[in-house]
Parts: C-alpha cells; sequence; structure tokens
C-alpha cells in the first residue's frame, strides 16, 4: 500500500517549483498540454475572428467592407491558422495531456523534447503572425500554388514568413511525432498489450507515423519556394526547366495524409467518448483500430484528387479516384461501429456525447461530398467552388472542433478537477450545431451554382446575397456557440463541482489518477489486464513488495513494444530552461532566414547546436541512485 | 500479465530485477532515420519529375564519376571503421571505441574535402542557378553534405561523452544511436552515386 512518505517522496521528485523558472522551465506533460490546449484555442479564436471578416464581406454583394488584398490575407491566414496551428496542436495538446496517463507512465518518453516542441510550436505561430503585424502576410491561400507565389507575382515577404514558419513548425510536429511513437512503444504500464490499448491510441500512434513521412514532402516544397523566391534556384521556372506542379505534387503528398493527421485523433476521442456514455465497450474494437492505421496507409495514395484539374493520364485519375473512395471505407466501418455501440448499449445524454454525436452527423455529411468531389467529373464541376469550401468545414468541423469539445467536456474535469455546467454546455452545443449548420449548409448550394472561392465579392445581379446572409448569420451564431462554452469553462474553474477521480464512470487508466492529476499520476505505477482497467475486477495498483513505487529518482517503467512486458527503468530529466532557449534560438534562425541574413543564421544555429550539446551531455539526477 | 519474480527491495538499494537501462534513444533515432529517408526520396523524386520529358538534362552532361566514386570508398570505410567500433564498446573496450569513432571524424572530414573539390569542378559547367538541373543537383548533394556535417558533429560528441559507471548512461547506446544516423547517412550516399551519377553516365552512350 501507498504510504504518505512514498506519496510525499514523489511530490518532491516530481513536482515543479511554482515560481517563474519552475513554469518556464517545465517538463511536465500536464503543463505542456495544457498550454498547447490554451495556444492552440488561441489561434482558433484569432482564426475564427478573420472568418467572421470575411463572412461580413460577403453578407452582401459588391460590399466595401475589406479591399480586395485585405480579403486574400486574411482568407490565407484564416486557412493557415486553422489548418496548421489550431487543428493538428490541438488534437497534440489532448495526446500530450493524456497519453502518459492513459498507458500509466509517469511522463512522455522525452519530456524535454515535449517542452522544446511545444515551445517551437508557439514561436513558429508567433513568427507567422509577425507577417501581419508588418502588413505582409501570406496572400495565397493555405496552399499557395506557384507561379502566383514566386517572387514576380508576391513580392514582399508575406510568402517568405509562409514557407519559413512552416518549416519551422514541421520540426516541432516531427519532434512530437517521435515523441508519441517513442512514448506508446516503450512507456505502456505492465500488461496493456497493443491489443489492449485504448484506441485513442492507436489514432494517435498512426497519425505519428504519417508525419514523420507526409511531413518532409511540405519541408522540400517550402524550401524550393523559399530558394526560387530569394536565392535564385528554378525549381518552379518553367523557362529554365522548372515545373510548377512540382509544387502541387510535393504539397499535396502532404497535404492530404494531413488531413487524416487532423482527422484520425479526432475519431479515436470519440471511439473513447462514445462507448463510455453507451455504458459498454465499443463494437468491433479490432476492426476500429485496424481501419485507424488502414486509413493512415492508403492515406498516401490519394492526393492526386486535388489535382485532378491540372491535367494527367487517365490511369493516374482513376487510381487516385478509386483510392479516394476506398478511403472512405475504412471511415464508414468506424462510423458503423459507433452507431452499433450505440444502438447495443443505453446512452446516456451528456454534453461530451451530444458532440460525439453531433461530430458523426457532420461527418458523414462530409464524407459524402467528400465521396462525390472524389468522382473525376463531378469535381471538375465543383472544382474551386463553394462545394468545396463546405466539404472540407464539413469534414474539418465535423471531425476536428465538435470532437473536440467533446473532448473538452469530457477531459477538462480531469484538468481543471471541476464539472462544467451541462445545462450551459448543452446550450453551447446546440447553438453551435444550428449556426455551422445555417452558415456551411448554403455554401454547397452556392457552390453548384458556380459562386468561386476565393473572390473577395460577388456581382450584385447573381442572386447570391440571400444565401450568403444566411451564411453570415450562421457564422455569427456558431461563434456566440464557441464563448457560451468558453464562459461554461470560466465559470467551472472558478466554481464548479469538484469532478473526484472518476466522474464519468469511465474505463481508461486516465481516471485512476485524481482530478487534477498528482505530478507523478499514480504513486505505483499500474498494471493492466484487460482493454478496461477501471471497468475490470483487477487492482491496477497492487504492489505490496512496492516494486513499481519507483521512487529513488524521476523514473518510469518500460515494455515491450507488442505485450507490454515489463523490461527496465528509465530514468527521466528533470526541469531545464534548455528546450525554451534553443527554441528560441531557432525562433532567430528563422527571423534572420526571411530577411536573408545568412551569417547571423548560421552563428544562431551554431549556438543551438551548442545548447543541444548541453542539453544531451549525462549530468547527475535529482534523487538518489 | 504474468507477473515477474519480485526480488526484494530497500529505499536506496537497487536490487529490483529490472535494469536501468533503456533503447529509448536508439528507437528515437529510427524515427528521425524514417522521417529523414523520407525527406529524401521527395528529393530524388522531384529530381525525376524535373526530369520527366526534358530535352536537356542529366543525360547530356553526366556528372564526372571518378570523385564520387572515392567519395563512396571513403564514405564506406568509415562506416566500417565505426562498425569495428560498435564491436568494441560491446566488448568494453572504450579506448578502441574512442579511436574508431575519432577515425570515422577524421574520414568524413575528408569526404567533405573532396566534396569541395568535387563542387568547385562542377561548378565550372552547373550551379544552381544554371537551369532546374542544377538547382536539383546541387540542392541534394548539399543536403546530403549537411548530413554529414550532422553526422560529424553527432560522432564528435559521442567521441568526448565522460564515461560513467556502469549502471548510470554508460556510452554504449550513444555510441550505437549516432552509429545507426552514420550509416544512414553512407546509404543516402549510395543511392545518391547511383541516382545522380552512374545512371545519367549509363544513360550517356
Amino acid at each position: 500500500m501507498a504510504s504518505a512518505t512514498a506519496e510525499q517522496r514523489l511530490t518532491t521528485l516530481w513536482e515543479r517549483p511554482h515560481t517563474i523558472y519552475g513554469w518556464l522551465a517545465t517538463v511536465d506533460h500536464k503543463d505542456l498540454g495544457i498550454r498547447y490546449l490554451f495556444t492552440a484555442f488561441c489561434f482558433l479564436l484569432v482564426g475564427g475572428l478573420e472568418a467572421l471578416a470575411m463572412r461580413i464581406q460577403l453578407a452582401r454583394a459588391d460590399h466595401n467592407f475589406l479591399t480586395p488584398e485585405m480579403y486574400d490575407q486574411i482568407f490565407s491566414m484564416h486557412g493557415i491558422t486553422m489548418i496548421f496551428w489550431y487543428a493538428a496542436p490541438i488534437l497534440s495538446g489532448f495526446s500530450v495531456y493524456l497519453v502518459p496517463l492513459m498507458i500509466g507512465a509517469r511522463d512522455m518518453a522525452f519530456p524535454r523534447l515535449n517542452a522544446f516542441t511545444y515551445w517551437t510550436y508557439l514561436f513558429s505561430g508567433i513568427l507567422l503572425y509577425v507577417a501581419p503585424a508588418i502588413g505582409q502576410a501570406p496572400h495565397a491561400g493555405w496552399f499557395s500554388y506557384v507561379p502566383y507565389t514566386d517572387v514576380r507575382y508576391s513580392p514582399g515577404l508575406g510568402m517568405d514568413f509562409y514557407a519559413l514558419s512552416l518549416i519551422f513548425l514541421t520540426i516541432s510536429t516531427t519532434g512530437g511525432a517521435s515523441n508519441f511513437i517513442v512514448t506508446i512503444l516503450r512507456l505502456r504500464a505492465p500488461g496493456m498489450a497493443i491489443s489492449r490499448m485504448p484506441l485513442f491510441l492507436y489514432s494517435t500512434l498512426t497519425i505519428s507515423f504519417v508525419i514523420l513521412f507526409a511531413l518532409p514532402a511540405l519541408t522540400v516544397a517550402c524550401v524550393f519556394l523559399e530558394l526560387d523566391r530569394r536565392w535564385g534556384t528554378h525549381f518552379f521556372d518553367i523557362v529554365a526547366g522548372g515545373i510548377p506542379t512540382l509544387w502541387q505534387q510535393l504539397f499535396w503528398f502532404f497535404g492530404h495524409p494531413w488531413v487524416y493527421i487532423i482527422f484520425l485523433p479526432a475519431t479515436g476521442m470519440i471511439s473513447l467518448i462514445i462507448p463510455v456514455f453507451s455504458r459498454r465497450p465499443i463494437v468491433g474494437y479490432p476492426y476500429v483500430a485496424v481501419s485507424t492505421i488502414l486509413t493512415g496507409v492508403v492515406g498516401f495514395s490519394v492526393w492526386l484528387h486535388h489535382m485532378f484539374t491540372v491535367g494527367m493520364s487517365d490511369l493516374a485519375m482513376s487510381f487516385f479516384s478509386a483510392g479516394s473512395m476506398t478511403i472512405s471505407l475504412f471511415t464508414t466501418v468506424t462510423v458503423f461501429a459507433w452507431i452499433a455501440t450505440l444502438w447495443k448499449g443505453r446512452p446516456v445524454p451528456t454534453t461530451s456525447m451530444y458532440f460525439a454525436l453531433g461530430s458523426v452527423a457532420l461527418l458523414v455529411i462530409g464524407g459524402l461530398s467528400g465521396v462525390f468531389t472524389g468522382i473525376i467529373p463531378v469535381d471538375w464541376q465543383a472544382h474551386n467552388t463553394y462545394y468545396v469550401v463546405a466539404h472540407i468545414h464539413y469534414v474539418l468541423i465535423g471531425s476536428n472542433l465538435f470532437p473536440v469539445f467533446a473532448g473538452f467536456y469530457y477531459w477538462l474535469p480531469k484538468m481543471t478537477g471541476r464539472m462544467m455546467s451541462e445545462r450551459l454546455g448543452k446550450w453551447s452545443f446546440w447553438i453551435m450545431f444550428v449556426g455551422f449548420n445555417v452558415g456551411f449548409f448554403p455554401m454547397h448550394i452556392v457552390g453548384l451554382l458556380g459562386m468561386p472561392r476565393r473572390i473577395y465579392t460577388y456581382g450584385s445581379g447573381l442572386g447570391l446575397q440571400p444565401m450568403n446572409e444566411v451564411m453570415t448569420v450562421g457564422a455569427f451564431v456558431l461563434g456566440i456557440g464557441i464563448l457560451i462554452s468558453m464562459i461554461n469553462l470560466m465559470i467551472s474553474v472558478r466554481s464548479g463541482k469538484l469532478a473526484g477521480k472518476n466522474p464519468w464512470n469511465s474505463d481508461g487508466l486516465e481516471w485512476e489518477t485524481d482530478s487534477p492529476p498528482q505530478s507523478y499520476a499514480t504513486v505505483h505505477i499500474p498494471t493492466v489486464t484487460t482493454r478496461h482497467p477501471l471497468w475490470d475486477d483487477h487492482d491496477e495498483e497492487a504492489d505490496p513488495e512496492d516494486d513499481r513505487l519507483l521512487d529513488e529518482a524521476r523514473l518510469t517503467l518500460t515494455t515491450s513494444w507488442l505485450d507490454a512486458r515489463p523490461l527496465s527503468v528509465a530514468t527521466m530529466p528533470g526541469d531545464t530552461l534548455l528546450p525554451l532557449i534553443s527554441a528560441a534560438t531557432m525562433f532567430g534562425i528563422f527571423c534572420f532566414l526571411i530577411f536573408q541574413l545568412l551569417w547571423p543564421a548560421l552563428a544562431l544555429t551554431a549556438a543551438t547546436l551548442v545548447m543541444f550539446g548541453i542539453w544531451m551531455w549525462p549530468k547527475p539526477m535529482k534523487g538518489e541512485l | 500479465m504474468s507477473p515477474t519474480v519480485y526480488a526484494p527491495s530497500h529505499h536506496g538499494e537497487t536490487t529490483r530485477q529490472w535494469p536501468i537501462e533503456d533503447h529509448r534513444g536508439l528507437y528515437a533515432m529510427y524515427t528521425v532515420i524514417a522521417t529523414e529517408l523520407s525527406l529524401f526520396i521527395c528529393l530524388f523524386a522531384s529530381y525525376y519529375y524535373l526530369g520527366n520529358n526534358k530535352d536537356r538534362w542529366a543525360i547530356d552532361r553526366p556528372p564526372k564519376l571518378h570523385f564520387a566514386l572515392i567519395m563512396l570508398a571513403v564514405l564506406l570505410s568509415s562506416s566500417a571503421v565505426l562498425r569495428w567500433g560498435e564491436l568494441q564498446v560491446k566488448r568494453a573496450r572504450y579506448r578502441s571505441a574512442r579511436i574508431a569513432i575519432s577515425l570515422t571524424v577524421a574520414i568524413g572530414l575528408v569526404f567533405l574535402l573532396l566534396q569541395g573539390f568535387e563542387y568547385k569542378e562542377h561548378w565550372k559547367t552547373l550551379t544552381p542557378w544554371s537551369d532546374s538541373y542544377g538547382s536539383i543537383f546541387y540542392v541534394i548533394t548539399s543536403f546530403h553534405a549537411a548530413h554529414v556535417i550532422m553526422g560529424i558533429l553527432l560522432l564528435a560528441y559521442v567521441a568526448v561523452l565522460p564515461q560513467y559507471g556502469p549502471t548510470v548512461a554508460p556510452p554504449y547506446r550513444p555510441y550505437q544511436t549516432v552509429a545507426l544516423y552514420w550509416h544512414f547517412v553512407d546509404l543516402v550516399w549510395i543511392f545518391i552515386v547511383a541516382l545522380l551519377y552512374v545512371v545519367p553516365n549509363m544513360q550517356a552512350h
């Protein structure tokens, strides 16, 4: 049994100092996860305000609320912010916070790398937003096709900010992926064989591998773009043998897997939430797990469907059209598993469940319009119209924003220790759900009527104004719904009911910890015997010999990747400022590169490498060993 | 789970049955190599995409082979030396291991020197600003050179790592980890020689 002294020892070892130094130097995944969530949510709000500005402009035909140049910059910043700095990082936030708790580890495999990836994420976002601050924002959409983004047609620094802040972000994302892979494969609690992992971990693991293989294409594309723009090379310059579609190939080879990167973890969250609130295990666990992995794999063979109008051989088009339709099968398997779980269970109507079910409804609509656009003739018709805008928003809001809110209502009590108001939550859900559909469903229709995307206005004689007015109202209603949830959170943090360890009677190991969890998570590293540790009779923390107490230093247990046999004890690093400092020097490197100051950038590169050298130098550990 | 036999333990004494050791760094290096592999695959794919249906490409002016092949021999020999060093570490002969890793660093520097000569000669007929072929040729080879520089820094770092006692942070894992990276950088050069040097020379006739 846990003695009071063991808890005290663990607290001394793991608790960070509550000072400014401790706040900056923390490597605790719980601190970092909350920071990820907070930062990504701020980007959601900024991107959302940009969207509202666009909707005001489009509410009237021939409106002059925004100039064409401003509109271009705002829709580009909206897309870039939402896709790169909100959608994926908010899921990383959930993963950073939850993965170690779900697998019964004391932290991520590389806690300092975890801090480093957070700081680089934050700094890359700051770098991106320096661009509009100096009045030269990117203005070519989130996929920035050449030759429009070439220096001849896009002078100014906007596209340089785009290319370099994205390269900076890929460093953060790749580091995070590497960390998740090693954490999930090596640090799972004894007994949590790969066949007993929560489905959320399958999603996180799959997308981490997808990130490793997909992100370099974006890096290469951005490097080529920057070299072409500022250093005189000819990758995209037809006159000197370059090919503009090289950008498209590289970008979409990265871009379509990225859609799954911001989609799969969200489905993983729903795969945990729906069973808990149906009061039964998920139906078809192995099928959902395998579908998740296959979605990640097949996600690499659909990228050309973004380019059907570019001109390519019939064979290539048929292959990628078939691939695009195949991939919908895997999502279908998952959706049917959710429906069957509901059908066989006794659903509990909580706010979290509302958001999960709302997300399924939106996802199905978005998925179906995706099947349409996967059909080549339909795609030719709908290409670059608002139909595609409707599709992407149904998929992304259905498979990212609504699951994220489901996740907030489900896990925030764990993070804050206090319950949120169900009453306000349900108001928020219905307002968001109605607002979203009013705001986005008409886009299908105006798209089919021929309204092109990315144009700052439309003629008054086209008859598009009534539906655009409706959409603008819907967008604002959606914003109000989000606002209500934010108010709900603020009230809950001040005066919500105490949550206790397991307010939802859930099955996952994260509910074994206190709310909010202690810095060391559980006193003894838990052991697991089934897929639903808290629903079975096994006592996860039973450890009569204190073997899994590990209170001599910052330690955690490593296990074998397949069947989670305990193998060894891993030492964990203490708090340090080095991740913050090296992320800051990297920020400097990219700032200098934007202004083509090569020597200062090289000097800072050397400084960063020195930081890494100090970082990795072996040092005595806190505690006694 | 099948519980292992727990050895009795007391605080302060680490007599538990699990060693304080793990493979995290090695696993992380595998993920780094996976993503770097993808990076070079993207670069090679760009090379072929740009060269597709071109009336002037590498075939008209294949890069000279001699430097690339000498550099290949140099790099492969460095991998052999390093492999020998890895075996020395496993047998706890840390002195010979340090000598091996230092020698690898030296051979890596020779490679970079040769790369400099190669560039100097190549520069007379081709620069990154000539056309898209020049751009991609120099980007691929200089990306590789950057990886060689990174590899040299890593090897040199491990060569001077202090050796602690047998339980806490032995130099064995770092050695193995950076060696893995160095072998990967080697492997990439084999592909560069094959795809960017040998194949155009074969097609030229």
